[in-house]
């Protein structure tokens, strides 16, 4: 990890690129410094938090928050009194561990590395852009990204949401969107795609501080595209939050308060008053695109992103160097994340023959052997931290308590038990005083655990002979003004630890073989991607697909938004498919049967068609569910009754074949159809740039025909937003319409008709257009056989779920399976690329590790004490426990890569046959013990 | 104990990913709380046998905090 | 991570310490490749480290 840091130069090629970049000091010795904050607390100097979006006071030597990594602090040049003036160095003698150093000098570095992968973000609009909202002319005028901190809980206002001005909490407030998106003006035509949906996020949040605060979000399209995005929308406005669809052309103070002018769409001018105005501004570009562009020779596109196609969206233009998150084109924290995977993906396929190589393997010494019979030598380390425990615990009188105790053959203090220069010093005490169990008080075991339990092993103890006491998180930190009860409390964590390191045995780390073979379900256009993808890193591939050919619904597409032959990418794809050696490619296949877990599992494959099926038994480590979706058909708007009605797609069709006449002079186009609340639940995301692309074809073919589009929301977010705009300059009217008030329609005398209310006349029109295309939506391919399969949960409708919607948005709950496509959800042809190629990167993983590491703490069931009842089997939640055959009886058994060692089998064994590593009945029987064994000594002492 | 208040002693059993998360979190935001109670963690609460529970009432504990 | 020679094969250098590039810098390092992550600013986590909770999930960033 290497901040602070400012890229320079790149030269060579893919697989040995020159990397040029410079090393900007810190002044602090990363090393040395405990993030203590005490030289924060002597700084003299004040300045703006830029953190805290300018909303906060700090000091030029400062941390940005508790959390940052690496936790070291750092000096801001451009402030500090030393490095401006030549004075001051207060903060030098402050340090205690002597971290300061003012002589760090700028340092370049050349990185010799294979492959580049660009994610600088995204840049801020300028302000200048916001001052027609009188940002900056008035104190009540905040960007989003201001509000995000004010409600911030931790943030510079504890959360508490006031206004700059006067300091009262406002009672109405003003949400205005796409500034400094969607506006030509400050040369962003693109739309941020994102702003929608925080505004309604902060808007909810707000609403959760005061319920009785009125808000209203002006705009022109609510764009909440994403999976499950417009519930969020419909829970706003169902708790009273407004939405007005407004451009908001300007704010002006107003007395005590501010005047939004804006214009609705059937031509008004209206006028409303608010305590506090919120600006959704949109992301641009990162500062520096043209400065990375310049460097690496990636491409940008016209609003300076960096330019990519639909069919390779992480390929910059220069070979080797690969594109992810925001610097891509604006977009939301999941796909971020999602294209980071894939971008991994396509780095490591660059550089597959030195997989493995730049990896620092770390050897242990060999493990003493610690047996049930040794006698127990236990070393308890009471940790000062700094002042963050000894400033509130006497530390020392709880070292000296815990050396009275039985089995303590050691016990000290130490500054910072996690120090570098500890860890040597636990090693050598561990060695001299013959320590075969070690108690830290200290920390949290959440973050700490693994570090110390490093050392153990450095010093040839197992891991698990470790036992830590929280006296920080747990006691200083929340009895800061009661030193006395805190260190009480401390003493009595500390018996209650050593008691249960006295019953600490040492546990057999377990490994699982990992069968390299990736199954994947599907084998549309996310299928042969993850297929490719996985191939590409060097593991066969086992590719089902349901129908007699691969290809799914690329097969049904002609052109793209974005003008890209369809066919012509569809046959490369095919084509490197079939060609690739790794994959095996079975067509009219289905998924029978299943079994077995991450790294091993083994599944039946029922493939052929007719008498001719036959049944194969496949083994792989992991498994990609890219089981496609298909255009939902509405029983609607006279779709399969009038030839005149046709979807989005059949009308592609159309346009793409020879007929004279197949541009029609008057069209109708009705979004929506059948989604939204309708017979499907959700937004289809795709629908509406369909409806573009095949509006600019129409245009392309006959430039006289009138189409009007009935719409609710133009959800043509990112860089489509040119499109609509193209069409509306082709002269194209766009007419929204409510929900309530659908458009209608019909045959009458036996001619086509559409009828409709059109709201910016305010009055109900009928046409009678040549032809009506429906923009209907997308609905998955039947996902319950396979969710029962593979136990998947799914969504309400029917998608399948990931495990974290934002964290983990490619993974399933069941570890080892992996999801991309449109069995996801609706989603466009580049985004179904990306998030395959991200797919295949995480089912690479496991693959890659070659075994399955199990955390020595899962169950073990003693199989003399078993009585095969089964209840573990049928309780355990992660189908961890299985009943084996062991001589003519049933007995449990842990399958251990399956295991979370979450102990409820444990808790409910009637006969106490399992026992959990770490956690056993003993260990957890004498730390209770241990709790009570204060009483008596108090007793004792009375 | 000299402190005629009634003092009750609470032992605890934590959940690693929840409760025991919170009461870090709880420390890292410095909420003051409380020193009556003595934590024991476990990985998850549904390995909480009833007989720790007993146990913890015999070794004098005045109430059983689970957190999970 | 941590200190490191400059001549390693099998390496990635991944520009920008955001949620994106931390992702594509661990998932590298799972795949068994060396990264080099640069950050201009003094710690990485980019702009989720500055939001409150994240939505619709409403969990914290940090």
């Amino acid at each position: 990890m290497l901040t602070n840091a400012d890229f320079l130069a790149l030269d060579g090629e893919p697989g040995k690129f020159q990397a040029k970049i410079n090393m900007r000091p810190r002044y602090i010795d990363a090393d040395a410094c405990t993030a203590c904050g005490l030289c924060t607390q002597y700084c003299p100097r004040h300045q703006s938090d830029e953190y805290n979006e300018g909303l906060a006071q700090t000091r030029p030597i400062h941390i940005d928050y508790a959390q940052a990594v690496p936790a070291t602090y750092y000096i801001d040049p451009a402030s500090c009194l030393h490095l401006q003036h030549d004075t001051c160095q207060i903060c030098v003698p402050v340090c205690q561990s002597h971290a300061i150093n003012f002589k760090q000098q700028p340092e370049e570095r050349i990185l010799q590395v294979g492959a580049v992968i660009l994610s600088p973000g995204f840049g801020k609009i300028d302000s200048s852009v916001l001052e027609k909202f009188s940002y900056g002319k008035h104190p009540d005028v905040v960007t989003a990204f201001e509000y995000e901190r004010m409600t911030t809980a931790s943030g510079p206002f504890m959360g508490e949401i006031k206004c700059f001005s006067d300091g009262r909490h406002p009672k109405s407030m003003a949400f205005i969107q796409c500034v400094g998106s969607r506006d030509i003006g400050c040369n962003n035509g693109y739309c941020s795609s994102v702003c929608c949906m925080y505004a309604i996020k902060e808007a909810l949040v707000t609403k959760e501080h005061d319920p009785d605060v009125d808000i209203t979000i002006y705009y022109m399209d609510i764009r909440t595209q994403g999976k499950d995005f417009d519930a969020a929308r419909e829970r706003a406005e169902s708790i009273g939050i407004k939405f007005v669809r407004a451009r908001v052309a300007g704010v002006t103070p107003w007395d005590k308060n501010l005047k939004l002018t804006y214009s609705t769409l059937d031509g008004q001018h209206k006028f409303e008053s608010h305590d506090m105005v919120i600006l959704s501004v949109g992301l641009e570009s990162p500062k520096d695109a043209a400065g990375i562009s310049k460097i690496t020779g990636a491409e940008l596109n016209k609003y300076d992103f960096c330019a990519t196609e639909t069919f390779n969206p992480l390929q910059t233009s220069r070979e080797g160097v690969i594109v992810a998150g925001a610097f891509q084109g604006p977009k939301d924290i999941p796909e971020s994340v999602t294209q980071s995977s894939g971008a991994a993906a396509l780095a490591a396929a660059v550089l597959k023959s030195q997989r493995g190589k730049g990896v620092v393997k770390k050897t242990y010494p060999d493990e003493q052997s610690v047996t049930a019979e040794d006698e127990v030598r236990i070393g308890v380390f009471v940790c000062h931290c700094g002042i963050n425990i000894s400033s509130v615990v006497d530390v020392a009188d709880v070292a000296e308590y815990a050396g009275g105790m039985e089995n303590v053959t050691y016990h000290t203090e130490s500054l910072y038990s996690c120090s570098q220069d500890a860890q040597e010093v636990l090693k050598q005490k561990i060695k001299e005083h013959k320590l075969n169990r070690v108690v830290i008080a200290a920390c949290s075991p959440r973050t700490h655990e693994p570090l110390f339990q490093e050392t153990l092993k450095d010093a040839g103890l197992n891991r698990n002979l470790f036992e830590m006491v929280n006296i920080r998180d747990h006691c200083s930190w929340v009895h800061a003004n009661e030193p006395e009860a805190a260190t009480a409390k401390s003493r009595d964590l500390v018996r209650m630890g050593v008691a249960k390191a006295r019953q600490i045995q040492p546990l057999a780390e377990q490994t699982v073989p990992v069968t390299p073979r990736a199954l994947i379900v599907g084998g549309g256009v996310a299928g042969m991607t993850a297929a490719l993808t996985v191939a590409d890193q060097g593991f066969p591939v086992v590719l089902l697909e349901k129908g007699s050919q691969i290809g799914g619904n690329l097969q049904n597409l002609n052109y793209t938004l974005a003008g890209d032959q369809v066919a012509k990418h569809l046959k490369g794809l095919v084509d490197r498919v079939k060609k690739a050696k790794d994959i095996a490619v079975v067509t009219n296949a289905e998924l029978i049967q299943t079994a077995g877990f991450v790294g091993n599992f083994s599944s039946v494959i029922e493939s052929g068609t007719g008498k001719k099926k036959t049944e194969q038994t496949v083994d792989h480590g992991v498994i990609v569910v890219a089981t496609g979706g298909h255009e939902h058909r509405p029983d609607k708007y006279m779709l399969g009754k009038s030839k005149k009605v046709m979807t989005q797609q059949d009308f592609e069709k159309q346009l793409s074949g020879k007929a004279t006449n197949r541009a029609p002079g008057s069209i109708v186009m009705i979004q929506c159809a059948g989604s939204r609340g309708d017979d499907l639940n959700y937004c289809s995301k795709v629908c509406c740039n369909h409806a573009l692309k095949n509006i600019l074809k129409v245009k392309e073919i006959n430039p006289d025909s009138q189409i009007i589009v009935l719409y609710r929301d133009m959800r043509a977010y990112g860089m489509a937003e040119d499109s609509y705009l193209e069409a509306r300059q082709k002269g194209v009217v766009f007419i929204p319409y409510e929900v309530d008030n659908k458009p209608e329609v019909f045959e009458k005398s036996r001619k086509l008709q559409v009828k409709f209310f059109d709201t910016i006349m305010q009055e109900e029109v009928i046409l009678a257009p040549d032809l009506v295309a429906l923009s209907v939506g997308i609905v998955p391919e039947g996902t319950d056989k396979l969710s029962k399969l593979l136990k998947l949960p799914v969504t309400a409708n029917d998608f399948f779920l990931e495990a974290h919607v934002k964290l983990k948005p490619i993974e399933m709950a069941v570890e080892g399976v992996y999801i991309c496509g449109l069995a996801h959800g609706p989603k466009p042809i580049d985004e179904t690329i990306v998030q395959a190629q991200a797919a295949a990167a995480k089912a690479a993983i496991p693959l890659v590790r070659g075994f399955a590491k199990v955390d020595p703490i899962i169950s073990n069931v003693v199989q003399d004490l078993c009585i095969g009842c089964g209840l573990c089997v049928s309780l355990c939640p992660y189908g961890a426990l299985e009943m084996k055959k062991v001589g003519k009886k049933r007995k449990a058994e842990t399958i251990a890569a399956a295991c979370k060692a979450c102990g409820i089998c444990a808790a409910h064994c009637p006969t106490f046959a399992i026992n959990m590593g770490g956690f056993t009945n003993e260990q957890l029987i004498s730390q209770i013990e241990a709790f009570g064994d204060r009483k008596k000594e108090v007793e004792e002492v009375a | 104990m000299s402190d005629k208040q009634f003092n009750p002693r609470i032992l605890g059993f934590l959940c690693n990913w929840c409760c025991y998360a919170a009461a870090d979190a709880a420390g890292v935001s410095r909420f003051q709380y409380p020193p009556n109670l003595r934590t024991v963690r476990v990985m998850c609460t549904g390995r909480i046998d009833p007989s720790f529970v007993l146990r913890g009432f015999i070794e004098g504990a005045d109430a059983i905090f689970t957190g999970g | 991570m941590g200190k490191a020679m400059n001549h390693r094969e099998g390496s990635v250098m991944v520009l920008g310490g955001g949620i994106a590039g931390i992702q594509a810098a661990l998932d590298l390092t799972e795949l068994g490749y060396y990264v080099y992550l640069v950050e201009k600013s003094p710690a990485v986590g980019g702009v989720m480290a500055q939001l409150d909770k994240t939505f619709p999930t409403n969990d914290c960033s940090l």
